[in-house]
């Protein structure tokens, strides 16, 4: 894959797609028959507007043509292949999609990629050296932090950022701080185990 | 034989899952693949009397959109495969809000997205019914289901007179317990990719059965079932709602229509009625003793939800009841109510609906007789099958109990309700017995490869759902061949493999270990036989039955020093072994049970409960790997504080609508609500599993701790609230 590949593309800006579901959903919400007056002709509508964003992917620089309605996450996974970040809600609450934005932690799901032109961006695929894991991933795996592993990396993500941020002073603040990342098959004992070993590994 | 069984050993597919590089359906990259984006019904029942796509499919990017009138008419799959009795996009009925009316398919995702909001529906709307407890009056008991290599099970049973032991019993307990909706939200949302060669279909799918995927499609499509490949690498939870539900067909249906690929990954918000939900249920306990506490009746009548469209199909069976404790006299029914809701699905520990009822009324029956729960579980307890009237082949339950209650401090315990405080913060304890069945599913069937570099491949069509599926098939078959784990590769999830059905009710172990152990004994058998053959090998001429193998070496069992490498014999023998089993109709039913107790903290002015404490004692068989199991044992935990204490979905009674179609309205339990968690195991090995002593578990935790925690809150409150969940609204009106 290159790193220029794709021409903008028709369509709506993501706003705008919000605001349309959002109008739809009130309709809705009152049972009755949608109208058509929302998005009347919108198929004629102009394409939807893209630019150029410049991230620095991994410590690899990546300049993209984007449409300004792409979220981060999409980017990085279908734009530049990096699908370790996963995609589990798209709105914010699950956390499976955390990656590190300038260091800080960040749910890339709730961020288009424009708003962070320029940045440097680490996704789990960025965090091992060759072949030497991240004191962060040894952790993960030493104490069973995972089971089905879909919510993984980004619990490592916001593992890494929170060690970074000090908030490892105890088990609770562990937990408090790890709370943005939701785990089904509920591993939270196992992750607090594992940023807790990390956290002293660093000390 | 090596001793890797039993070895916490990390999980084999651990480096994959933590560098990003486990590739999960939705991972999969198919060139020129269109975007999916379902358009779902706004009513609950009626008819699609206007359907407007055109401006949707002159949006940007569109390719298509798919409705009744272009989708090419399916065949609805057998019901073992297709719990759910209808295909949506078939025809203009309406059967439930959240049905599919459109599918989408564009260039992008945004593209697809944004298609969706453009189409039109006008529906010809029937009055509904959606109110659980309305419907009450018309529950029916259905008959049995009927599923191939599954025992059916009646709705109905009756032992002895219940009726006149209820009315001489000294104390009795009548009491009722309800339970809510409840959604199965793996992080990972359902996704499918369904990729055309001709007239034979490759399907990525996130699926917890492989093999029932690859049949329903093959139905649907009247296709033959070896055109259908499934493939589900990595599985990012499943919980019940990844067996086989329309989107998959109807991806796969749509991508021969475009001719293209389609990848369709189902919206948080959609997952809410596209692949079923633990039903709400209403039940009824009576239960008859002796002063003693010893039990001489039970009635329990529980009563779930189901749709219009399926008959037979029970979720949450009363399994508890029937094997947990010995009772001469008991009425059981299971009954259904028809709401114009989605098809119910199975749900992780199925059997937690009537063991929360069951052993909440226990505690209560503590209370009346003036009993430790403990002791009166004790007292009820059976060491044979109340089913059958054999005696359970190896049941541990008593040390179970003796055990957790050393560890958890149980002596301590002041039984009076409110008695223990810490400030204005009632501290409460509460215990249950875990128990849930597991296996009775189809048997699985297996492959094994030994190369001439002395390595093994293991091969079923079974699914890794985060249990550790990779993790102890490849300890088994290390164990059983006598190789280093290393030189193990367990293969699977892919169709195109050895048999297995479901990762479901907890049938693995028993379908799937059993198969791997059974074909790995044979290679073994064969690998001596060829060293034994063999003038090259220090073991000619050897009786077999006197070769031992262990970690990559054949010995003489009374002579160590006598041996041969594994990797020498077949490097000599010069082409792969080869060994395949076939899978038995049926892998053994089994009961795992334990001993489960939990402390909570209550603000009785707030009405904030705490969870501080969790520990289990529990008899699975033989462990395979503490590790895993004592995960299975923390998600099953966690998942009963969620069952307890948070989740519920929220009903729109007027439209049949679930309202909090998100996780931050549906409320799974987060870190910070979870406290440290001790698991204990007997590990003594079950004599009748042909999985090595071990028997399937993953279900059994859960199970007695949403009781355990119910319990405690009575425990610290004095109030026994029988309506999950335990939100902070019901605690505090309780207290007023």
């Amino acid at each position: 894959m290159s790193d220029n590949d794709e021409a903008p593309i028709g369509g709506h800006s993501r706003r705008a797609v919000l605001k349309t579901g959002g109008f739809a959903a009130t309709l809705v919400a009152t049972g009755g028959v949608l109208g058509t007056a929302v998005g009347e002709g919108a198929g004629a509508a102009p394409p939807a507007p893209a630019t150029e964003v410049t991230l620095d992917v991994n410590g690899r620089t990546h300049r993209l043509t984007v449409e300004t309605r792409v979220t981060l996450l999409e980017t990085v996974r279908e734009r530049l292949g990096l699908t370790g970040t996963k995609k589990g809600c798209d709105r914010g609450e699950c956390g499976a999609c955390t990656v590190l934005v300038d260091g800080r932690r960040v749910k890339s799901c709730l961020t288009l990629a424009v708003m962070e032109d320029g940045r440097e961006i680490t996704t789990v695929e960025g965090l091992a050296r060759g072949e030497e894991l991240h004191p962060v991933q040894e952790a993960f795996i030493r104490r069973d932090a995972f089971q089905c592993g879909f919510c993984t990396p980004g619990q490592i993500m916001s593992a890494v950022a929170c060690i970074d941020e000090g908030h490892t002073g105890s088990d609770d603040e562990i937990r408090e701080w790890m709370s943005g990342n939701l785990c089904r098959c509920s591993c939270y004992p196992n992750i607090v185990d594992a940023v807790r070993d990390a956290a002293r590994e660093r000390a | 034989m090596s001793r890797i069984v039993g070895r916490p050993v990390p999980r084999v597919e651990g480096h994959a899952k933590v560098t990003g590089a486990a590739e999960f359906t939705a991972d999969v990259h198919v060139p020129g693949a269109l975007h999916g984006v379902m358009v779902l019904s706004t009513v609950a029942r009626g008819r699609i009397t206007r359907l407007e796509t055109r401006q949707a499919e002159r949006s940007a990017g569109v390719a298509a959109v798919m409705t009744h009138r272009n989708m090419p008419r399916l065949t609805v799959p057998e019901p073992h495969l297709l719990v759910k009795r209808f295909l949506p996009l078939q025809d203009t009925e309406i059967h439930h809000s959240g049905q599919p009316v459109a599918l989408v398919l564009a260039e992008t995702l945004e593209q697809a997205q944004h298609a969706a909001t453009l189409v039109r529906v006008s529906y010809d709307t029937q009055p509904v019914r959606t109110v659980f407890e309305d419907a009450m009056d018309d529950a029916w008991i259905p008959p049995p289901e009927e599923e191939p290599g599954e025992t059916p099970v009646p709705n109905e049973l009756t032992r002895g007179d219940p009726e006149g032991a209820l009315a001489r019993a000294d104390l009795r307990v009548d009491v009722t317990y309800t339970t809510p909706i409840h959604h199965h939200n793996p992080i990972e949302p359902s996704a499918t990719t369904a990729v055309w060669r001709g007239r034979k279909v490759t399907v990525y799918d996130a699926s917890q059965g492989v093999t029932a995927a690859q049949e329903s499609i093959a139905q649907a499509l009247d296709l033959p079932v070896g055109h259908v490949r499934v493939i589900s690498r990595y599985l990012g939870g499943g919980f019940g709602c990844k067996t086989p539900w329309p989107h998959t067909v109807l991806t796969a249906a749509a991508a021969r229509e475009v001719d293209r690929p389609v990848k369709l990954v189902l919206s948080r918000s959609d997952s809410y009625s596209l692949h079923g939900h633990r039903s709400q249920a209403h039940q009824r306990l009576r239960l008859g003793a002796r002063r003693d506490g010893t039990l001489t009746a039970i009635d329990h009548v529980t009563t779930q939800q189901v749709s219009r469209t399926e008959d037979e199909f029970l979720p949450s069976a009363s399994v508890p009841t029937r094997r947990l404790y010995a009772c001469d006299n008991l009425s059981l029914a299971q009954r259904a109510v028809r709401l114009d809701l989605p098809t119910p699905a199975w749900m992780r520990s199925p059997e937690v609906m009537p063991a929360h009822g069951l052993e909440c009324a226990l505690d209560e029956l503590a209370y009346a007789a003036d009993m430790d729960p403990i002791e009166l579980r004790l007292r009820n307890h059976t060491a044979t099958d109340p089913e059958t009237g054999e005696p359970f082949p190896s049941k541990h339950l008593k040390e179970c109990y003796r055990r957790g209650a050393t560890a958890f401090g149980w002596s301590e315990r002041n039984p009076r309700p409110g008695s223990m405080r810490d400030g204005r913060i009632r501290i409460g304890w509460g215990m249950a017995t875990a128990a849930h069945s597991a296996g009775g599913m189809p048997g699985a069937a297996a492959r094994v490869t030994l190369s001439t570099e002395g390595t093994a491949q293991v091969q079923v069509a079974t699914q890794d759902i985060g249990t550790g599926t990779y993790t102890v098939m490849s300890q088994m078959a290390a164990h059983v061949l006598g190789l280093p784990l290393d030189d193990v590769d367990f293969v699977l999830g892919d169709t195109n493999l050895p048999y297995a059905s479901l990762s479901a009710s907890s049938a693995t172990v028993p379908a799937v270990g059993s198969a791997v152990n059974r074909t790995c004994t044979k290679a073994r058998q064969k690998l001596i036989g060829l060293a034994v053959a063999d003038p090259r090998s220090p073991l000619h001429d050897l009786p077999a039955d006197g070769i031992t193998a262990e970690e990559g070496t054949l010995y003489q069992t009374s002579r160590p020093e006598r041996r041969d490498s594994i990797r020498a014999v077949l490097t000599r023998h010069g082409r792969p072994l080869d060994v395949a089993t076939e899978a038995p109709e049926e892998s053994g039913e089994q009961y795992s049970t334990g001993a489960v107790f939990a402390e909570v903290r209550v603000d009785p002015l707030l009405g904030q409960v705490r969870v501080t404490r969790m520990l289990g004692a529990f008899d699975p068989g033989r462990v395979l790997n503490r590790r895993t199991i004592r995960s299975q044992v923390i998600g099953g935990f966690i998942w009963a504080v969620g069952f307890t204490l948070t989740e519920h979905t929220l009903l729109d009674t007027r439209y049949g609508r679930f309202v909090n179609r998100n996780l931050s309205g549906y409320l799974i339990p987060v870190n910070a609500d979870i406290p440290d968690i001790q698991a204990l195991f007997i590990d003594q090995p079950d004599p009748t599993s042909q999985a090595l002593g071990a028997r399937g578990f993953g279900e059994t935790p859960m199970c007695g701790m949403t009781a355990a925690i119910a319990n405690a809150v009575h425990h610290a409150t004095g109030r026994r609230i029988r309506d999950l969940p335990l939100t902070q609204d019901k605690l505090i009106a309780s207290a007023s």
